[in-house]
């Protein structure tokens, strides 16, 4: 396993921001650019605190995960482009909404997950941590795909994971290993 | 429960949505619950959307669709039980605050569609006022159809997010007696292939 590394956030943003011009290609409406739909993690602080200061991107805080997970629907069937940042704990807490959108309604939803307390040293698989020692069985068992985002290399994930939840339709989750900066 | 001398004095929830349907025009509706088998009735070709399979779910589906169809009225048929659920969707709606947002919450005090157990406070919880504070623009209250028919402007045209707390009897159906309804999936389709040239 490659030593995990903190990725920066303005890497995230741009590529946020590519994905969200490549859905856009050619749409009527062109702003914002995209959407984030986030219930704040500490995991992901530098890139929230960082999406505050972009205009081109609108940034909405939702007080629970299943709301998030509403509004992404939402937005989705409008046509607008969307990405959900929420950490483990709001999985657990959001997965029969997840169920019901994303799987049974078979809307495209993509998450940023973090993974808060993962030992830079363990594979999540072995951490002591049952938040983070659970969340990509959680995600097989449900039938989730899911990448991660170990290095600053690895943002190539985060189009790939996208994309895919568009093209089957459904959830679609990429967990933030480290810290960002 | 509500006594049935209260109770005939209540508004029918049909009657709420035969009076909406009536003058809705283009407007996105979401019914959730108990709305939901009336609804498809009333309005069956239209722009709408039951949140169906995820409990509290509609007026935070209603609000991403309100904000990525910015030109267009959004009206959320809310449940009080379905609202308890995701009472924290108040402030978001407020926080973001959506012009073309309106919220209508059926308030019968009780979960009817799985056997009418009483909602956590019951008739005492004061929802438009919870509205109010969590930053939505315009909030009230109505019992009678003749109230509701006055409001209709502000439904309809008010500056959102509007909050309407509707005090009404039981519906004549739940989705437990009707699952006739369009499985969520092939809602979600016909609605986006309308809103998505």
């Amino acid at each position: 396993m490659p030593k995990p590394e903190s990725v920066p956030a303005s890497l995230i943003i741009d590529t946020f921001k590519d994905v969200f011009r490549a859905e856009r290609d050619g749409a009527r409406r062109q702003d914002p650019l995209g959407w984030i739909i986030s219930v704040p993690d500490t995991h992901q602080k530098t890139v929230l605190a960082a999406l505050d200061k972009e205009r081109d991107v609108r940034v909405l805080t939702c007080s629970t995960e299943d709301e998030a997970n509403g509004v992404a629907a939402g937005l989705w069937m409008t046509g607008e482009p969307v990405i959900v940042m929420i950490q483990h704990a709001g999985l657990y807490a959001s997965v029969n909404t997840l169920r019901g959108i994303a799987m049974d309604g078979r809307v495209p939803v993509f998450y940023m997950i973090g993974l808060l307390s993962r030992e830079p040293d363990k594979d999540p698989l072995e951490s002591r941590h049952s938040m983070v020692r659970y969340c990509e069985p959680l995600l097989d068992l449900f039938g989730v795909p899911h990448a991660r985002l170990e290095v600053p290399d690895d943002v190539k994930v985060i189009p790939q994971y996208y994309r895919l939840s568009r093209e089957r339709r459904g959830p679609a989750a990429v967990l933030v290993g480290l810290p960002t900066n | 429960m509500v006594s049935p001398a209260i109770a005939d004095a209540l508004m029918k929830p049909e009657d709420v949505l035969r009076t909406i349907a009536a003058v809705r025009g283009p407007a996105i509706c979401i019914p959730t619950m108990t709305t939901a088998p009336a609804w498809r009735t009333i309005a069956p070709d239209d722009l709408s959307v039951a949140c169906v399979g995820f409990m509290g779910g509609a007026s935070t589906l209603g609000l991403g669709l309100a904000l990525g169809s910015p030109d267009r009225r959004v009206i959320v048929f809310d449940g009080d039980g379905s609202l308890c659920m995701q009472l924290g969707s108040l402030p978001t709606i407020g926080g973001v605050a959506p012009r073309n947002f309106t919220h209508l919450l059926f308030k019968n005090n009780v979960y009817h569609t799985s056997g009418s157990q009483g909602t956590p406070g019951g008739d005492g919880v004061d929802y438009a006022m919870m509205a109010k504070a969590a930053g939505y623009r315009q909030v009230f209250t109505v019992r009678t159809l003749e109230e509701l028919k006055a409001r209709l402007p502000t439904i309809l045209d008010g500056e959102g997010p509007v909050f309407g707390e509707l005090h009404t009897g039981l519906a004549e159906t739940t989705p437990m007696q009707d699952r006739s309804g369009v499985p969520f999936h092939q809602q979600v389709d016909k609605l986006r292939a309308r809103l998505v040239p």
